[in-house]
């Protein structure tokens, strides 16, 4: 991914820091002393092995899990604990989960407009406007109508991107967005991605999908028992792994 | 929104063979011949005894009857009405606090869920109609078995939502809040509205209770359809055809409610 330098001056402040964030599950230490940033443009990739802790640190950016200790900012400003100083910082952090999680009850453009109408106080109209331009660019307008339940996995995650572009977020957190799909969709889902990385949007994304890791990311976070083992470009990862457990990592899934 | 719907019949029973057939032909027939008996053994007794004889039934051709007997519908559809809506706001109101963080409220609303579904609505009726009163609180009938009823069945109602509440896929609320909604959205617009669908036929059923807890409005002199069946009884001493005639009406009602719940399972799309 070349570097994306669009706008200035904000450009030095990453959009999501984690400073030494520590979080156990009762006795088991999940994430160890995390340190990480992502800057504007920026699409990191965090891989690694089942358990290691990259679905759980993906989650504590927005607090869906609460952390130990430690510090997470958002454009430098600290993620608050509560209330509505938390909710306007997780609005401008968009999500799309390995579930996809689209609001069963809600037709696909609803689960679209109700971010924008709720939080961001659009009116119907408006936010229906803009609504179906995003189904469009992610190929599902033709469903608007729909309920989640009709649609095909790959659809319901490119609505489940659809919906978290609505917000006009400054980053999109992707936690295993293809893990839950049939391997037919998986590619419909990582080309909507790969156009939004082109496009400069910043993004966290915890994958098993190495081929996307070495096309798109700008930056590989190699995750092992709870703590970053490693982190470098795409190239130098998959050519040069350093540490040992990177090697292992990689050879295993290169069996298959 | 599946195309296939799994029965409970189909769920718990294979199809029977031919053998398995004809035992159920067997049952079947068997049932129904000791069903006729029955019905032929009622019916012989209601006559020997009189109870088919015209004055008993003749009231029923009479305009005033119907009249009277509309006027006690209209008071219990009334009465139903208002202790369904009543129930609803206290149950929705007891699962918010018995789900909300407070450790306080959680502890009270468990208490007065499990206080209101452990006492008769008899005790509640008699509550308010012998010992309010004392209190120099002047309530006029149709409350006194209203409020009794609804306080009766309000804690099952609770129990029931907070059941469709937690049936609720955790990704949904956590989607909602990744949003930026704040606590309050993220429930009524988010998690409720598919908790609700999940308990409507639930809820249906306890309607049907409240509805039928209507009926000791005779303890309170509220002029419900069971108040006027029994004056009609004492009027024209016809006991068993005044019976038969409000069962039905009450049969009716409720069928129509189940049928409303139905109806109303399948637009939600399950």
């Amino acid at each position: 991914m070349p570097e994306k330098t669009i706008g200035t001056g904000s450009n030095d402040i990453p959009v999501i820091q984690l400073k030494h964030v520590d979080k156990h599950f009762g006795s088991l230490h999940v994430l160890k002393d995390i340190s990480l940033s992502v800057k504007k443009g920026e699409v990191v990739v965090i891989i690694g092995p089942s358990g290691s802790g990259k679905s759980t640190l993906c989650r504590t950016i927005n607090r869906l899990e609460t952390i130990d200790s430690g510090e997470i900012l958002i454009e430098g400003v600290k993620m608050p604990q509560e209330g509505k100083e938390l909710a306007r910082l997780r609005a401008q952090i968009g999500m799309v989960f390995q579930s996809f999680n689209l609001f069963a009850h809600k037709t696909i453009i609803d689960n679209v407009i109700l971010g924008p109408m709720d939080v961001l106080h659009k009116s119907r109209k408006e936010a229906k406007e803009e609504a179906m331009q995003l189904l469009k660019r992610v190929g599902v307008d033709s469903q608007a109508e729909k309920v989640p339940a009709q649609l095909s996995g790959g659809q319901q995650q490119r609505v489940a991107i659809a919906r978290s572009l609505a917000m006009h977020p400054k980053a999109i957190l992707f936690d295993e967005p293809t893990s839950a799909l049939d391997p037919e969709m998986i590619g419909e889902v990582l080309d909507v991605m790969t156009e939004l990385a082109r496009e400069g949007m910043t993004m966290l994304v915890v994958t098993h999908e190495m081929n996307f890791a070495r096309r798109v990311a700008s930056r590989v976070i190699f995750m092992d028992g709870g703590s970053i083992i490693e982190e470098n470009t795409p190239d130098e990862f998959f050519s040069h792994p350093k540490s040992q457990r990177a090697q292992d990592f990689l050879n295993s899934i290169k069996d298959h | 929104m599946r195309d296939k719907r799994t029965s409970v019949k189909d769920a718990l029973f294979e199809p029977p063979g031919p053998k398995t057939q004809k035992i159920i032909w067997a049952v079947t027939a068997l049932s129904l011949a000791a069903l006729a008996a029955l019905i032929v053994v009622v019916v012989r007794r209601f006559y020997e005894t009189g109870q088919l004889d015209s004055k008993y039934w003749s009231i029923f051709t009479k305009w005033t009857t119907w009249k009277f007997l509309g006027k006690g519908l209209l008071g219990t559809l009334e009465a139903a009405v208002v202790a369904g809506i009543v129930t609803f706001a206290v149950g929705f109101i007891l699962m918010v606090l018995r789900i909300s963080g407070s450790i306080i409220a959680s502890a009270v609303s468990t208490a007065l869920i499990e206080f209101t579904r452990g006492v008769p609505t008899l005790l509640f009726i008699y509550f308010f109609f012998l010992v309010v009163p004392k209190f120099g609180v002047k309530l006029p009938a149709f409350w006194k078995i209203c409020l009794p009823v609804s306080i009766s069945a309000c804690g099952v109602v609770a129990e029931v939502l907070r059941s469709g509440v937690n049936a609720v896929p955790k990704g949904q609320k956590e989607a909602a809040q990744s949003l930026g909604m704040m606590p309050h959205s993220v429930f009524l617009k988010v998690v409720f509205p598919q908790a609700f669908r999940f308990v409507v036929p639930a809820l249906i059923s306890e309607l049907v209770i409240v509805v039928k807890d209507t009926t000791f409005a005779y303890v309170v002199n509220f002029p419900d359809l069971m108040q006027n069946a029994k004056v009609l009884i004492s009027n024209y001493d016809a006991l068993l055809s005044v019976y038969l005639v409000v069962a039905v009406i009450y049969i009716v009602i409720n069928w129509l409610l189940n049928r409303a719940s139905v109806a109303a399972a399948h637009r939600t799309g399950k």
